[in-house]
């Protein structure tokens, strides 16, 4: 169930939008100044999906409510309901943060569409980032089977033999393994370790990987770990199954 | 901001007057040292110093109170539109709702009671804007016998019923009874608006005595005392100008056109009296006294 925080301090408005919103299924709570708003919103475990923000309160205006959460990393999506349609305190209204702006008197159709809206491209945003999970913080070792990867001293380690990497070695193996299982493209690894983004022959990366190669595979020329996707580029696979 | 933006726009006018006022006189020092022996002259160059000095004075006074008199008419306009259109939102809202949804009984009396209450508010917004209009120019009024006292109990009902206050908190004490003549709806809206800003202003906690009494055997008046916030000795007349709220958190916790006691005064005046605040300071409570000629001579009026 979203939870949708109404800052209003009409009474009247304050409890016909309550009665509305938990008519959609919102779970609603109310905060009749700036200041409340502010606590409730610095409750981490709050969470808050939406919220209704209107601009003539007692104490802090709606504006600097906006600012203040934005300026304190709350980016709740938040819609600006106020009776001031003047072009300018629309303008300060997006200034300030606010991703939407409805003047009153509004039609209770369109406001619950708006809210609709802000919830739906917030799970979009959400979906999308759990497809592509930001790539994890660079990590200083990797271990694999008998094997492991020091990224900071430079060290590769395989079984009891221990064998020293430049540092663009190590940093192709990082950017392998960090896209463990999947192919990466050698225009890709240009791009991405060495920063180059114009025609340079790719093929320089193939004598990084068979160095690398050497190191790491019981059998160079029948590779476990780093194998070559034709016509792409290289994949890293971690643990390949036994009977390979 | 705007309010910041302001003040330093007045700083700096301030400022430059007062820089201009240094430059004329450092030119005057000039002509003195030149022109010491000839004593027309320096009489002369003094003069011309009054002039230029007043005329800078004059226009920095000036720009000021245009300054301000801006910002209070912004200050005006988004009052009113946030007390008209409040109302009109909060109305639509549930009728909309009423419209699209299946509302039990009591929730739709709730509704409808809700409703009743904004729409009045609405009225009473737009019969203050209306009457600003009126009470501004000098046309003739409606000269009618009044009740006085008759008058302020029409108005504490009105003001009960509005504000549901308990009627313990609002006391009448009144005087002897008297007769004025007077417009009898400018009469009613100037106590009501004296009632209600008492009200308002004492926050949750109401205690507002109403006395009226006669003074000096010629006039009638009104008193109306609380135990709100006060107003600090400075205000307690620019508290009567059209659009003036005192400015602080005050006038944003309480909602107002700043128009009220501008209407209070000119209708006063009106008739021929006149309306005044006392305060003890803030935090000290307040009284607001609004005066008419009696009708008759008070012998009369007491017999």
């Amino acid at each position: 169930m979203s939870r949708v925080l109404v800052v209003e301090d009409e009474q009247h408005l304050a409890d016909g939008l309550r009665f509305n919103l938990e008519a959609e299924g919102y779970d609603v709570q109310v905060a009749d100044t700036g200041e409340a708003a502010l606590h409730l919103l610095a409750d981490p475990h709050a969470g808050f999906d939406v919220v209704v923000l209107d601009v003539m309160l007692p104490g802090k205006d709606g504006f600097s409510v906006m600012a203040e959460m934005r300026g304190a990393g709350q980016y709740i999506p938040t819609l600006i309901l106020t009776a001031r349609g003047h072009p300018d305190d629309v303008l300060k209204g997006f200034a300030s943060g606010a991703d939407d702006y409805l003047t009153k008197p509004f039609d209770l159709s369109i406001l619950l569409a708006r809210i609709g809206g802000l919830l739906r491209r917030r799970d979009w945003l959400r979906a999308s980032a759990s497809v592509t999970p930001p790539s994890p913080p660079p990590q200083d070792n990797f271990v694999f089977g008998d094997k492991s990867v020091d990224f900071v001293g430079l060290e590769l380690k395989v079984r009891d033999q221990v064998f020293p990497l430049t540092l663009m070695e190590a940093n192709v193996l990082r950017h392998l393994i960090e896209h463990e299982g999947k192919p990466v493209s050698r225009k890709k690894m240009l791009e991405e370790v060495w920063g180059l983004h114009e025609d340079t022959d790719t093929r320089a990366i193939d004598n990084f990987i068979v160095r690398l190669r050497r190191y790491l595979e019981k059998d160079p020329a029948h590779p476990d770990h780093l194998l070559t996707v034709r016509g792409v580029g290289y994949r890293f696979v971690a643990n390949p199954p036994a009977a390979a | 901001m705007v309010v910041a933006g302001r003040r330093k726009t007045i700083a700096f006018f301030i400022a430059l007057g007062a820089g201009l006022i240094l430059v004329t006189l450092l030119l005057y020092i000039g002509w003195v040292q030149l022109n010491w022996r000839h004593g027309v002259l320096l009489l002369l160059g003094l003069l011309l110093l009054a002039v230029l000095i007043s005329g800078v004075v004059l226009n920095t006074i000036f720009l000021v109170r245009e300054i301000r008199r801006n910002a209070q008419h912004d200050a005006f306009i988004n009052a009113v539109t946030h007390e008209l259109k409040t109302p009109v939102a909060s109305i639509r809202l549930y009728l909309e709702t009423l419209q699209t949804r299946a509302v039990d009984e009591t929730k739709r009396q709730d509704f409808y009671r809700i409703m009743l209450n904004d729409s009045d508010r609405l009225l009473a917004t737009i019969e203050q804007v209306l009457r600003t209009g009126r009470v501004g120019h000098a046309r003739r009024i409606v000269n009618t016998p009044l009740d006085l006292d008759a008058v302020v109990e029409e108005c504490l009902a009105r003001a009960r019923k509005l504000h549901h206050v308990e009627s313990g908190s609002i006391a009448f004490l009144p005087g002897a009874p008297v007769t004025i003549m007077g417009d009898p709806e400018e009469i009613r809206a100037a106590v009501s608006n004296l009632v209600d800003n008492a009200i308002k202003y004492s926050g949750s906690d109401v205690s507002v005595t109403v006395e009226t009494a006669t003074v000096e055997g010629k006039f009638a008046a009104v008193r109306v005392t609380d135990h709100g916030p006060g107003i600090p000795k400075t205000e307690l007349k620019q508290i009567f100008k059209r659009f003036y709220r005192v400015p602080g958190p005050l006038a944003a916790r309480v909602k107002g056109t700043g128009l009220g006691l501008y209407i209070v005064r000119s209708v006063a005046k009106r008739h021929g009296g006149k309306a005044w605040a006392e305060s003890e300071g803030p935090g000290r409570g307040s009284t607001f006294v609004l005066q008419f000629p009696l009708s008759r001579p008070a012998v009369a009026g007491e017999r």
